[in-house]
């Protein structure tokens, strides 16, 4: 991996992944941190992306590397793990029962992420269709059902909705530019994670590397 | 020699923006110039729009609070003087205060305001110099609008007629 991208371009993704994925826009404008749950969702992903290689710890900490360089790779590291809790953090709706679904269906995703051990590439689409969904799910499907301005017809129809579900769905309004940012955040996230290996390990490296020690163990 | 300097200026520039991210967390400002204004107050580089302030002075003492306001809010559009705040909160203090009773909404906003000077004051010990003002520290400023919105038997106390607007 280069310097530029090492150093620069890499912890700029992710610390603008974090500063957009942290601002509601308002009335008022302010910037949330991520829940204690979106911190554990992100430890999972970021294990999840160690195990599928598209996050590779001795590339950018190790002891042959001179310190400068591995405080950068660190930065890399801590940058991405931000970026991931606040995105989380983000796309997770904000009350009631999508809030407690969102949280379990995105916690066993990452769970079987973990288990299943994806390849890199088959990693980082699963993770787009994760995240695309999630930011469908809140910024369209319940940012509609919870717009205040809306028709007539559709105001009854969300009033209908709410009343149905004893207010367990409806959302706080979203503003349309959330959604926005949502979006930049979410694919500014995907573009950072395929450039965080440069060159990623050929398919069955890890059975590669256990072989001879097998064998010698056998032996 | 070139890579070092690339990689000493990338954990350079990652702890800038790290460090502006987690000032935007602990502000929350709400405008531009409140994030301009901010970061210039934290290298010491903030100023007040001062022809502003004198015009806020000005319809200050001739009553004229929400013009005086108006004139505040655009000498420190950062929201980042506390002698400024002082003078919006006691615009406030001035326009809510009734003699029989005080405009809760006003004297709240008021109270916000003098929080924010109290904030920015250093050590939060603010004295205004002004012999217009009868209170001349945002502390007394605060414990009269946090009584003006208290509600307290001694509000029907008929003599509180024969008070005076400080």
């Amino acid at each position: 991996m280069s310097a530029v991208r090492e150093a620069i371009v890499l912890p700029v993704i992710f610390l603008t992944v974090t500063l957009l994925a942290a601002v509601s826009p308002g009335p008022p404008v302010t910037f949330a941190g991520p829940s204690l749950f979106a911190l554990v969702l992100a430890t999972m992903l970021v294990a999840a992306l160690v195990r599928g290689h598209a996050l590779l710890p001795a590339q950018l900490l190790h002891g042959s590397r001179s310190i400068l360089a591995n405080t950068n790779g660190a930065i890399v590291v801590a940058a991405v793990f931000a970026g991931s809790a606040q995105l989380l953090a983000m796309l997770t709706p904000r009350t009631g029962l999508p809030l407690f679904f969102v949280d379990v269906l995105l916690f066993v995703l990452l769970l079987n992420t973990l288990v299943t051990q994806p390849a890199r590439r088959e990693l980082l689409r699963s993770l787009a269709i994760t995240l695309g969904s999630a930011l469908i799910l809140k910024f369209v499907v319940l940012a509609g059902l919870s717009d205040p301005t809306g028709s007539r017809t559709a105001r009854v129809m969300v009033a209908l909705f709410d009343a149905a579900t004893f207010g367990t769905i409806a959302q706080d309004p979203i503003q349309p530019a959330a959604g926005y940012l949502a979006f930049a955040a979410a694919v500014l996230y995907l573009v950072g994670l395929a450039l965080l290996v440069s060159r990623p390990p050929p398919r069955g490296r890890a059975e590669l590397q256990s072989a001879p020690r097998m064998q010698s163990i056998r032996a | 020699m070139r890579e070092s300097v690339v990689r000493g200026g990338g954990v350079a520039l990652a702890i800038v923006y790290a460090a502006a991210i987690g000032w935007l967390f602990a502000r929350q400002p709400q405008t531009i110039a409140q994030v301009t204004g901010g970061l210039a107050a934290t290298v010491g580089a903030y100023r007040i729009d001062q022809q502003a302030f004198d015009d806020g002075l000005r319809f200050f003492r001739a009553d004229q609070f929400v013009e005086a306001r108006a004139a505040f809010a655009r000498a420190d559009a950062a929201e980042r003087d506390a002698r400024t705040q002082f003078y919006t909160a006691y615009s406030y203090y001035r326009q809510g205060w009734g003699r029989v009773y005080n405009d809760d909404a006003l004297f709240t906003q008021g109270l916000k305001a003098v929080d924010k000077a109290i904030a920015l004051a250093p050590g939060g010990r603010l004295v205004v110099d002004d012999q217009n003002l009868q209170m001349h520290s945002a502390d007394e400023l605060r414990a009269e609008l946090q009584r003006g919105i208290t509600r307290e038997a001694a509000d029907f106390n008929p003599l509180k007629l024969f008070r005076s607007r400080k």
